[in-house]
């Protein structure tokens, strides 16, 4: 059964002429987790937007078709219900932080605060969430001190507290450093691992392949491939077009050119790589 | 007229608020420690007034006032004409008067204008017309003519003024210029910010010159006031 | 450039458990009887009899006395001479300088004015030291001020920090370019727009990205906002709240009763 559900969504940004998602469809299912890759201004975040809310909510503009969450329609519900069935974390770890509070379990229980959830059950909702992302032993600092991966993961933690039923992360860690990046993908790993639904936009391909069920090619607003990481990330049309691929693909197509590489299958990770190129 | 002002305090508008303020605290002690004659301590509320309406202007202006006054407690009572020097900006722009450089700087001096009447009572009531800020050396010259403490805090407001909110609408309609079309579209009244055609550089000059004469004006409305 | 922006101290005293309203309401009435009570001396019973012993009993007069003497000796000292020379009162002259007599009418008046700063610098600083701003918020919030304005508040004391040192960073970086802050008048004007201009647009870019963070965390949502805080509000801070309202009532009618 698909929670998410995008129906010929197509959708034109304020001001401008060309529509920045074409004809989108796109189904998810409960516990899946898609990854979507795709060249810069292929349209990922306006499609983590879309199906945030905040298009057409926030940004207005013009939208067809139809964005479904549970089976309930965005267009026909307001922005700050929506966000209770779909959690957004994007780039920036700073620009995430509300600024309205002076502790990480305060920034945590802010979004709680705004949706009246009753004092009582706050502690308990703030604590599992700054578990899951292993964060409790911030929780009396000012997120303004945290380095970038620890902010990336009060972020985080700041949007699953509010138990949303799909969490969209768009490119959470191309603003961080290689610590960082693992500290944000050892979260996502535990969401994984717990049944989460997750759309992920990310540029570091070898990431996706250890993680992703299903892969997203975005280009020009359109989907122009979907399947498995391992076909996906190794088709010879996306390396034309211009998709980030992992440098092992490249090297092993490569080397297949050469006559080296003899596994039907390219590789995306150093460890595929490494086997394929020991037989 | 409720409905509309809550139109006006969309998400952007709330976060802009504390940018604004900074901006008004940052900008105002740069100048401070640059030695110019001028405050310019209320560009952010002159910018919230143009693109989210008159009363975020002036929530800026007098919540800015306020925060101020944890570090420089002088700036604590003056907060009703921060609040007015907000409301004004806004309905300027409102009135399409943020759109040229001759317009903007009209809306400079009634910007002016009003800071000048508004803290009047406060300067008098307050502080028998003598304040903490530099331009009481004239106050006091015009007290020690034998001016009435009304009358030279006045034209004490309407000399000073003057230079200070017209380079204020000025800075601020350069930064709204200065701002993509796509960012200008999220805040609720981008239309306040649409430059009319036709505006140039020698539009500029023009309001620079137009920006003296009334300067000087000001200088001839306070020698009447003191003469 | 001053910024120490929280003067919260953490202390367990009488005056740290009231009530945040009843702080404030503390605060603005002794500005408000001293400001309308025509009593000369008026103002200076309120700072002695009032704002001294709440600072023993808020266990921090240390820290009041410190700031106290840091932020009034330079604002109420600079009114006190302005007023003193510049104030054209009165007859008895007690000495010359220059052009200005120094009467015994500008010395009173002057005194008087700077008393009254004192009594509102000094009662600001006693409510900062003994409430904490998230703690203030909250309370009004339970009160019924819209949530937004805790937000405005507590997010403008945490970003003007921030600002003020990337103003730092921008002017050292200009200045090492070459840019003139310091000489003529012209150079400094010109300078205002490589300062202010990388500073401004900066921060103004990030208000879509952060207005979109907090609406992903319910900033709009239509229901009653909860605090995770539970601050007390007991009888006896209901009570001074009567008593400080009727005390400023009493002030005006006095102030009537004088016109
Ligand atoms: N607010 C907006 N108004 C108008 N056009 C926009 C807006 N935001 C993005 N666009 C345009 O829409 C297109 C898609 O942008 P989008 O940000 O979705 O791409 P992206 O795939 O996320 O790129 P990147 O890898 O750079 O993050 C781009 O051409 C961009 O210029
Ligand atoms: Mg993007």
């Amino acid at each position: 059964m698909a929670i998410v559900n995008l129906q010929n969504v197509t959708y034109k940004y304020p001001l401008t002429q060309t529509a920045v998602l074409q004809n989108i469809n796109l189904q998810v299912n409960e516990g899946e987790f898609v990854a979507v890759i795709g060249p810069n201004g292929a349209g990922k975040s306006t499609l983590c937007y879309a199906i945030a809310g905040f298009v057409p909510h926030f940004f207005k503009g013009e939208m067809s078709g139809t964005v479904e969450v549970a089976g309930v329609e965005s267009a026909k519900s307001s922005l700050s219900e929506w966000v209770l069935n779909v959690g957004l974390a994007f780039q920036n770890p700073f620009n995430q932080i509300s600024g309205a509070k002076y502790t990480v379990f305060e920034e945590l229980a802010f979004g709680l605060e705004n949706i009246g959830v009753p004092r009582d059950e706050m502690p308990e909702r703030v604590e599992r969430a700054m578990r899951l992302t292993g964060i409790s032993a911030l929780a009396d600092r000012s997120p303004y001190s945290l380095s970038g991966g620890q902010q990336q993961r009060v972020a985080l933690a700041s949007i699953l507290v509010m138990q949303p039923k799909v969490l969209v992360l768009d490119e959470p860690t191309s603003q961080m450093d290689p610590i960082g990046t693992r500290e944000v993908f050892g979260v996502i790993r535990t969401l994984a691992e717990n049944g989460m639904t997750v759309i992920l936009v990310e540029h570091k391909v070898e990431w996706i392949a250890e993680f992703a069920g299903r892969v997203i090619a975005l280009h020009d607003g359109q989907i122009l491939m979907e399947g498995k990481p391992a076909e996906v990330l190794t088709s010879d049309a996306l390396a034309e077009k211009g998709f980030g691929i992992s440098r092992y693909t490249s090297t092993a197509r490569a080397a297949r050119t050469a006559g080296l590489w003899k596994k039907a299958n390219l590789p995306v990770t150093l460890d595929e790589a490494a086997e394929g190129f020991a037989k | 007229m409720f409905e509309k002002m809550k139109k006006d305090f969309t998400t952007m508008t709330w976060v802009l608020i504390p940018v604004a303020i900074a901006i008004n605290i940052a900008v105002g002690q740069i100048v401070v420690l640059l030695k110019l004659p001028v405050y310019l301590d209320s560009i952010g509320t002159v910018l919230v007034g143009i693109i989210c309406g008159p009363w975020a202007g002036a929530l800026t202006g007098a919540l800015s006032n306020t925060i101020w006054g944890l570090f420089n407690p002088d700036s604590l009572p003056w907060w009703p004409v921060a609040f007015f020097i907000g409301l004004v900006a806004g309905l300027c722009a409102n009135a399409g008067w943020f759109k040229s450089w001759p317009k903007v700087i009209l809306s400079g001096f009634l910007i002016a204008l009003t800071a000048a009447i508004v803290s009047t009572p406060i300067s008098v009531y307050l502080y028998g017309g003598i304040t903490a800020s530099g331009s009481s050396f004239i106050t006091a010259y015009l007290l020690q003519t034998g001016q009435g403490v009304l009358s030279a805090v006045l034209s004490t407001g309407f000399l000073v003024e003057p230079v200070d909110k017209i380079t204020t609408a000025m800075l601020a309609f350069a930064i709204v210029q200065g701002l993509s079309k796509r960012l200008l579209a999220r805040f609720p009244r981008p239309e306040n910010a649409e430059v009319e055609q036709g505006s140039s550089s020698s539009q500029l000059v023009t309001a620079l010159i137009v920006a003296v004469v009334v300067i000087a004006l000001g200088f001839f409305v306070r020698n009447m006031l003191a003469g | 450039m001053r910024e120490r922006l929280s003067y919260y101290i953490k202390r367990d005293s009488a005056l740290h458990r009231l009530n945040p309203l009843t702080k404030i309401i503390l605060t603005l009435g002794i500005l408000l009887v001293s400001l309308i009570s025509p009593g000369y001396w008026t103002a200076h019973a309120l700072l002695i009899f009032a704002i001294v012993p709440l600072s023993f009993l808020g266990r921090i007069w240390r820290e009041f006395f410190s700031s106290a003497i840091r932020l009034i000796i330079p604002a109420a000292g600079f009114i006190f001479l302005m007023q003193a020379f510049f104030q054209p009162l009165g007859e008895t002259v007690i000495f010359k300088f220059w052009v200005l007599d120094v009467t015994q009418e500008s010395l009173a008046f002057a005194f008087r004015i700077s008393t009254r700063i004192t009594v509102m610098i000094s009662a600001f600083t006693l409510f900062l030291l003994t409430t904490h701003p998230s703690e203030l918020m909250s309370d009004l919030t339970r009160r019924g001020l819209p949530g937004q304005f805790a937000y405005v508040i507590i997010s403008s004391l945490q970003i003007l920090p921030q600002m003020q040192s990337k103003a730092r960073t921008i002017i050292s970086a200009q200045r090492s370019r070459g840019l003139d802050t310091e000489s003529t008048f012209l150079c400094r004007v010109g300078s205002i727009v490589p300062l202010v201009g990388p500073l401004v647009f900066g921060s103004l870019v990030e208000v879509e990205e952060r207005a979109i963070a907090i609406e992903a965390r319910g900033f709009t949502s239509t229901h009653v906002k909860t605090s995770l805080h539970e601050i007390a509000d007991t009888k006896f801070d209901k009570t001074l709240r009567w008593v400080l309202l009727a005390l400023v009532i009493l002030s005006l009618v006095w102030k009537i009763w004088q016109l």
